[in-house]
């Protein structure tokens, strides 16, 4: 198996000498230069070259990224996606966003930190590092100060870092060499171990969700709805009555109610409906017509429904010119009250939206029953 | 000795010429006006002095290196704490003015009424004094020890520091939530957070490290601590950097939660300091207190090169005084614009301090030259 040269290592009595020899070599460029001591020796850096570590700038970057991030991500999922009103505050609230974007930014500066340090910069992962298996590594970890010039990407050439080590006054010299083909990034085991990882985890995963499946052993995760509290038509021993739910107090008015003293139909004809007849409220009149009136009296209003003649009842054919010719207050008094079969819809639609509805079916009548004037 | 002569005559000159605007402010601006600033002051050179005192505690508490060669100037600045005594002792009088607990009708709010046990005048006093006493005790411990050891050179006062600095930490953080909660929230009495002793205390750390980050400058510029070097400065600005991110962390900490609960007796202490005009300044601080400093300090080298550091000390002193005045001014009802009287008071005020710290600095040796450990400080290296 061919071989090729790693480095050479010089090795020296004390940090002066090898800072001493440091300061010498690194103006002639043999070779990349690095120190292996048993101890941090201060200075060293600046003596070796070391570049200025690109690692702040990238984490810098990195978290601005991760703030901006975080940012447009709960913009866009809590204003603009799926705006819902929490706590009374505005969909957007960036100070609800803050801590979010705090930690997303401190989760991606942390990951670029630490495996950039580790990749790009420790040149990780590097298996079996060539000082590991050379005569000098006791020593180093010792009492002497190892000084390496270490092959850049053209190669080394080993009689001049030899000679230059030597030069500087270097009391062993030792040259390390690693196989030629075997590149310093083992892809194979990098796969391997992905695929191990990642095999691991469907392994986990389906036997958590077979295990917690099959062996009732831990309950489920239902502690919000073991709440002690009280729902809805649950009876109660607290109150006298054992109902849970309480009643209205007598003479409770509802918000927004608005008194209705007519008894018939032929009292309420008197009722003008006080809605203007423009596009907003024929909306709104279709809107409220086609979710609560159209299954009984068809979407013509002509008593041809969808959903009742399974039913039994017969819906009144809104279309007839009896209907036509009623005031709009009779139309309204039988939405209030309801009639025959039909039962009252005060409950299920707002003042607005009946006279909105009146609109609407007035509409219709007059669609279907079109007179010439219309025509023109 | 001219050239300090002076030097002195400035400071001097502005004491004079303040304590002559104090008068007017009295008389012509109103008591209100008057014990606002007064309290303002008050507190800031009581935080630069208390936040100085606990960077020596905490070198002790964690045998810190880096720090022991600065440990005489930050000793020498949290002397600020004697001088805050007599000005805490006067601002006593200020309770029947700002505090409205002291009123007559603070009977007839609830929320003030049930905290009677706790608000009421004799109590405070008492709460003042005693923390006073503990102040100037710790201080006595830990400054006067080390002004003795300079002679005697006698190695066990290190280890005196190190048993008091954990009781100290204990001292500081239940006096110093003590007076920001009576000196400061107090002034709203329905008003309430926890964490507002912990907010005092972030800006009164950073006020500290700023105060004595300028006066390690100044005195290195004149060649007497010209053996403190990148390497010790960098601690300095090393705090300044993290304590600005804690200081936003908690100031934020307190906005979100109140925003969030939307209590209408907690809300409403923000209501007034960020509706019209004080809004500006809300921001500002913001700016100032932790935006531009993070972004300024975040390369290595302006954490210990000393044109950088000072620069950043500077500005941590304007923006914890803008914090301050903040925290304090809307409870008085005063506006936010700052006009003659506050100008008056920063005069006197700041003379009176720089008048102080001059003659402080020439307390002791400009080092801690007894302290056994000062020979290893001084090679210390990042």
């Amino acid at each position: 198996m061919s071989e090729r040269a790693f480095a050479v290592l010089g090795l020296f009595d004390s940090a002066q000498a090898l800072v001493d020899a440091a300061v010498r070599l690194a103006p002639r460029r043999l070779g990349r230069l690095e120190a292996y001591t048993p101890y941090p020796v201060h200075g060293i850096d600046d003596v070796l070259g070391a570049r200025r570590s690109p690692l702040a700038g990238m984490t810098l970057v990195a978290g601005a990224l991760g703030a901006v991030t975080a940012m447009v991500f709960e913009w866009w999922t809590s204003a603009v996606d799926y705006p819902v009103v929490t706590g009374g505050k505005a969909p957007f609230s960036w100070q609800a966003f803050v801590p979010i974007m705090f930690e997303v930014t401190v989760l991606f500066a942390t990951f670029t930190a630490g495996l950039g340090m580790l990749h790009l910069l420790a040149r990780l992962p590097f298996f079996g590092h060539p000082i590991l298996s050379s005569k000098a590594m006791a020593s180093i970890t010792r009492d002497r100060f190892a000084l390496a010039v270490e092959a850049e990407a053209g190669g080394l050439d080993v009689e001049a870092a030899k000679a230059a080590l030597a030069g500087a006054g270097a009391r062993e010299i030792e040259v390390l060499t690693v196989p030629a083909e075997r590149g310093p990034f083992p892809l194979r085991f990098l796969s391997r171990s992905a695929l191990g990882i990642a095999a691991a985890c469907v392994a986990a995963g389906y036997a958590t969700y077979w295990g917690v499946k099959l062996i009732p052993v831990l309950p489920p995760m239902v502690h919000m709805l073991e709440q002690p509290r009280l729902d809805a038509q649950e009876a109660n021993a607290f109150f006298p009555d054992g109902h849970g739910m309480r009643p209205p107090v007598p003479g409770t008015v509802d918000r927004e109610h608005v008194p209705y003293p007519f008894r018939t139909q032929e009292e309420a004809a008197a009722l003008v409906n006080p809605l203007p007849r423009t596009a907003e409220v024929l909306r709104l009149g279709r809107k409220a017509y086609e979710n609560h009136c159209a299954v009984c009296h068809g979407a013509l209003v002509n008593g041809v429904p969808t959903l009742t003649p399974a039913y039994g009842a017969k819906p009144a054919n809104l279309q007839s010119r009896a209907i036509r010719e009623v005031a709009d207050g009779q139309i309204y008094h039988v939405i209030v009250r309801g009639k025959n079969a039909m039962p009252s819809y005060a409950a299920d639609l707002t003042e607005e939206e009946r006279w909105a509805i009146v609109h609407y079916v007035r509409v219709l009548e007059r669609a279907q029953n079109a007179k010439d004037e219309d025509l023109r | 000795m001219s050239a300090t002569g002076a030097s002195a005559r400035v400071p001097a000159l502005m004491t004079a010429a303040g304590a002559v605007g104090l008068g007017a402010t009295w008389f012509a601006a109103g008591a209100a006006r008057f014990w606002a600033n007064w309290l303002l002051w008050f507190l800031f050179l009581l935080t630069i002095g208390l936040g100085a005192l606990f960077l020596v505690a905490l070198e002790h508490l964690a045998d810190v290196r880096w720090s022991v060669p600065i440990r005489r100037t930050a000793e020498r600045v949290s002397g600020l704490v004697v001088l805050t005594a007599p000005v805490a002792l006067i601002a006593l009088l200020a309770l029947p003015v700002l505090f409205p607990w002291t009123w007559p009708e603070a009977a007839a709010r609830p929320a003030v009424a049930g905290k009677a046990a706790w608000l009421n005048v004799p109590f405070f006093t008492i709460r003042v004094l005693v923390c006073l006493a503990l102040w100037l005790l710790s201080y006595r411990i830990l400054v006067g020890g080390s002004l003795r050891q300079d002679r005697t050179r006698d190695p066990r006062f290190n280890i005196r520091a190190r048993r008091f600095a954990p009781a100290f930490m204990a001292i500081f953080a239940l006096t110093l939530t003590l007076a920001a909660f009576d000196w400061m929230s107090s002034m709203e009495p329905e008003w309430y957070s926890d964490i507002f002793g912990v907010y005092v205390f972030a800006g009164s750390f950073l006020a500290g490290l700023a105060a004595v980050s300028l006066a390690v400058l100044y005195l290195r510029d004149r060649g007497r601590l010209s053996r403190v070097r990148f390497d010790n400065l960098y601690g300095l600005g090393g705090w300044l950097f993290a304590f600005a991110v804690f200081w936003a962390y908690i100031a934020f900490a307190q906005y979100l939660l109140q925003w969030y609960g939307n209590l209408p007796e907690e809300v409403f202490w923000y209501k007034e300091r960020i509706e019209g005009d004080w809004l500006g300044l809300a921001l500002v601080i913001g700016v100032l207190h932790f935006l531009i400093p993070f972004l300024v300090m975040i390369p290595r080298d302006a954490k210990g090169k000393p044109g950088s550091l000072g620069r950043a000390a500077v500005l941590f002193l304007v923006a914890h005084f803008l914090d301050l005045y903040w925290l304090i001014l809307p409870a008085a009802g005063t506006g936010p614009l700052p006009s003659w009287p506050e100008a008056s008071f920063a005069l006197f005020f700041g003379g009176i301090a720089l008048l102080w710290l001059r003659r402080a600095m020439t307390i002791g040796e400009d080092m801690p030259v007894g302290d056994p450990f000062l020979a290893e400080s001084l090679e210390y290296r990042l």
